[in-house]
């Protein structure tokens, strides 16, 4: 059996030892060094203007953490109206600013999503910008 | 090809003399192209490819540390790049179960000649999950060298020995009677 294995790594080596060898078309060295002046002719890549827009970018940075905030804030708010309804059933005349908040908490979420939403699509043009792929 | 010449062209073109760069691509297009060719298994693509090794390497000639040999530090540029690129775009390739096996291996024996059953070892390899593949290719293009294998993949020696065991093996699964018929005639 060992020498079966033996024998069969042998053979695989035999085999696979011996590929094709193709030779480089004829004007294969030209067309690269044709490439490499181009290159080196070609004027260096603009950086990206980091100084400029770091300015920019914590300001993004900060609005983000503000919408942050204010998005885990209304959540937390409604999150405490949502047990309103308990005292609502011995306290009916409660239950109307209660539901009115709740309204305006929904509508805070939606506006933090839609915001969030922007500001990802936003960042995302930016980049392919940036990238020069638009 | 000696390192020394490899050396003083690098050092011509950091300092401005970018003709310096044509004895690079002479020396190690050859190399090149038949490590593309062994990944692509295409003429045109394999130039590509090497082609755009020797761009890279042009823009990266600043990073090549001394420590290493230039080749090597070449080599595994272009497998990183025909790794990538053929994860890009992968090659054309038949399926494992498309590779004929003879029902039987004494007919293998008397009809199949050598050259189609290396062919079928070929194709089975190239067939092989990549990290096999791979493996496989660079440790017969390093002429049978472990450690150049794993210098041009990235990977520690020991890694590429396990892949290299685990690839044979499933060679020796998937044509367990086109490499037993020397057995047989042993036998």
């Amino acid at each position: 059996m060992e020498r079966l294995v033996r024998h069969n790594e042998d053979e695989i080596n035999r085999i696979l030892s011996r590929d094709d060898e193709i030779l480089p078309s004829s004007g294969f060295a030209v067309s690269v060094m044709d490439a490499v002046r181009r290159e080196a002719a070609a004027p260096p890549p603009i950086p990206f203007p980091w100084k400029r827009a770091l300015p920019g970018l914590l300001a993004g940075g900060f609005a983000l953490a503000l919408v942050l905030v204010a998005g885990v804030v209304a959540m937390v708010q409604l999150g405490r109206g949502a047990t309103a309804p308990q005292f609502s059933v011995s306290l009916p005349s409660r239950m109307t600013p209660i539901l009115g908040l709740q309204h305006n908490l929904a509508g805070a979420a939606s506006w933090t999503v839609l915001a969030l939403l922007l500001t990802w699509v936003s960042v995302k043009f930016s980049m392919r910008l940036a990238s020069g792929r638009v | 090809m000696s390192a020394s010449d490899d050396q003083a062209d690098v050092e011509r073109v950091l300092g401005g003399d970018i003709s310096a760069f044509e004895g690079i691509v002479h020396r190690w297009q050859g190399p090149l192209i038949n490590l593309a060719y062994r990944f692509s298994r295409d003429r045109g693509r394999a130039e590509e490819m090497a082609q755009e090794v020797f761009l890279r390497a042009y823009r990266g000639l600043g990073q090549w540390r001394r420590d290493a040999v230039f080749s090597t530090w070449l080599f595994a540029l272009a497998t990183n790049l025909y790794r990538s690129e053929l994860r890009r775009i992968p090659a054309q390739s038949t399926s494992l179960d498309d590779i004929a096996e003879p029902a039987d291996a004494r007919a293998c024996d008397a009809g199949l000649e050598e050259r189609d059953r290396d062919s079928a070892v070929r194709r089975a390899v190239w067939n092989l999950p990549a990290k096999y593949r791979e493996a496989l290719i660079l440790f017969y293009f390093h002429e049978m060298d472990v450690p150049s294998a794993a210098r041009s993949l990235g990977l520690p020696e020991g890694t590429v020995k396990a892949r290299l065991f685990r690839g044979r093996e499933i060679l020796r699964g998937k044509l367990p009677q086109l490499l037993a018929v020397p057995r047989l005639k042993e036998a």
